[in-house]
């Protein structure tokens, strides 16, 4: 049969293909309700926290609050990989557990509408779709680092708390801590990507491994050693009130480490494995 | 230059083998009929084509190139089974997403093009999930075209389409290879509507390919028989089925001889045995008829 037209290949840039998939990604994340209600949660959990705990009970009585000092919301004054009370767990770390449930959610739809079979149908590469997921997932769990922050200074506000902190150590932990959202992100794109067919079992394992029980209890194992810092949880849990510069390039690299690991996984079972 | 060039294609599922070494042929600017009873292979291939999922052996060449290449996809356009879309978004939101994907410079402009040539346009605000079966399969037809695909990978498109939806996926996908000469993949359980359009053929039993044909080759090497109606249909029968192998009765209470038998013959014979034909004319089984013998051929 006689071509009436010659066919024109065009090889499309790294540039070109990561450019669409964000555009695409990011328009998801911005008209999807569940992003705005995972930033809420992400500032009502802190703010209710520091201003209830202080509070008079209906018997009269006050109970005992967590804090002392607003800023143990956002970490704890020096890296605890073994909880002692729930006041040492409930900091900013509570944020990659929330973007975990919101990660699986976000990328679970892909697979449910039938949209990755779209997309993965045209000149979109494995490797785009978890660089543009993993990107898209840590802008969203630095987002609700920030309404953390908010609610949290709020309720500290509310609550009476003291604000005295080491101004540069405490700017180092929140940026640590959203440095590792890429990590975090990365992970959770991976688990999403192995249970794809799986969506409640995709959500349990990023909640599972969100709250840092692996390496709690290894910490109640080994100890409060330093070699969990390698780790994500560990890396997270590093960037405390007493941060340095140490810690904030110990979280790139644990951070970036981790994505670069994770990414390269995930490609791996996108390409071996049937996409839908 | 073949548009799909398939040799010795194998995919197993657990211990199923689902393709067992398929050969196909796509000329380019085809509409080919891709055939096959359920579970017979075809969207395991047509999902293969597609980069859906990995093969277990064999290649896959899309216009000579390797079909991973970044290049070769971005000249396809997909529709498997249902369009994969946001039930929330808009068809045009959805087509949006679609367009920037495939990183289009004039996304309205092509989009518009797009769903009137479907014959959606009044469509693109609604939500996609309030669209009906019939609308959503069109939409998927849109989206599958934007970017100026050269190659159409369709299963089962007209699937759940009304006589008039039918008509107009007919319309469009003969407009779209006759106007850009494009190459169409098509598989369909409906036949008589894949009859209508195909230029080709290929027919996948068992994950194995059993032929490929041209539309032509199909018209010459499909068999003639006779149909005819006569004042007493069973006696007719009875005595046709003793002069030829092969006489049966269709659903229309018409005989049919299938024998290289001549009319007159047919019409003298009947009339000394004191029966009168009152209709007789030559016709050529069509492809589901064909299909279907081939089939019981095989299983035999």
């Amino acid at each position: 049969m006689a071509q009436t037209h010659e066919l024109k290949f065009e090889n499309p840039s790294f540039g070109k293909r990561i450019r669409g998939m964000l555009g695409v990604d990011f328009y998801r994340l911005f008209h999807t309700p569940m992003f705005y209600i995972f930033l809420a949660i992400a500032a009502i959990i802190p703010a209710m926290i520091v201003s209830m705990t202080g509070m008079t009970g209906s018997d009269g009585a006050v109970t005992q609050p967590l804090y002392t000092n607003v800023w143990n919301i956002v970490a704890a004054d020096s890296p605890l990989y073994i909880v002692h009370n729930i006041g040492e767990y409930a900091n900013m770390n509570m944020v990659f557990i929330f973007g975990g449930i919101m990660v699986s959610i976000f990328i679970g739809h892909d697979y449910r509408s039938g949209y990755v079979k779209q997309l993965f149908t045209t000149h979109a590469k494995k490797r785009d779709y978890m660089i543009s997921k993993s990107l898209v997932s840590a802008f969203s769990m630095a987002c609700m680092c920030v309404t953390y922050l908010i609610g949290g200074v709020v309720g500290g506000m509310v609550a009476g708390l003291s604000f005295e902190v080491n101004v540069g150590s405490l700017l180092i932990a929140i940026l640590g801590k959203m440095v590792m959202s890429l990590g975090w992100a990365s992970l959770y794109t991976f688990l999403n990507v192995i249970f794809r067919r799986y969506f409640g079992i995709s959500v349990a394992a990023s909640f599972f491994i969100g709250t840092g029980i692996p390496i709690i209890g290894a910490a109640a194992i080994i100890g409060n050693n330093s070699l969990l810092n390698v780790f994500l949880y560990g890396s997270s849990v590093y960037a405390c009130l007493s941060s340095n510069l140490v810690t904030m390039l110990v979280c790139v690299v644990v951070s970036m480490a981790w994505t670069v690991i994770y990414n390269l996984l995930g490609s791996l079972v996108l390409s071996r494995c049937d996409v839908y | 230059m073949n548009a799909i060039e398939i040799r010795g294609l194998t995919k197993n599922f657990g211990s199923k083998q689902a393709l067992k070494g398929l050969n196909m042929t796509v000329p380019a600017g085809a509409i080919y009929g891709f055939i096959g009873e359920n579970g017979s292979g075809k969207s395991t291939t047509e999902k293969l084509i597609c980069g859906l999922m990995p093969s277990d052996g064999g290649t896959i060449k899309l216009y000579g190139k390797d079909y991973t290449d970044p290049d070769v996809r971005a000249k396809i356009g997909v529709l498997i089974e249902a369009p994969g879309c946001f039930p929330n978004m808009s068809v045009w939101g959805n087509m949006m997403l679609q367009a920037a994907n495939l990183g289009l410079k004039k996304p309205e402009e092509e989009i518009g093009k797009v769903l009137k040539l479907v014959r959606m346009e009044g469509a693109a605000s609604n939500k996609f999930k309030n669209c009906s079966l019939g609308m959503k399969q069109r939409i998927g037809i849109a989206m599958a075209l934007l970017g100026d695909p050269a190659l159409l990978v369709l299963d089962e498109p007209i699937n759940g389409l009304d006589a008039d939806g039918m008509r107009i996926m007919r319309e469009v996908l003969v407009d779209i290879t006759r106007d850009k000469n494009r190459t169409v993949l098509i598989s369909s359980h409906i036949l008589g509507e894949l009859e209508k359009i195909a230029t080709h053929y290929g027919i996948v039993r068992q994950g194995k390919m059993l032929c490929e044909m041209t539309a032509a080759e199909l018209e010459a090497g499909c068999r003639t028989y006779i149909s005819l109606t006569s004042s007493q249909n069973s006696r007719a029968k009875a005595l046709l089925s003793c002069k030829y192998s092969r006489v049966e009765e269709d659903e229309s209470e018409h005989i049919r001889v299938y024998d290289q038998a001549k009319p007159e013959e047919i019409v003298t014979y009947l009339y000394e045995n004191g029966i009168t034909v009152s209709e007789i004319s030559t016709e050529k089984i069509g492809l589901e008829e064909y299909y279907i013998d081939l089939m019981k051929e095989r299983r035999a």
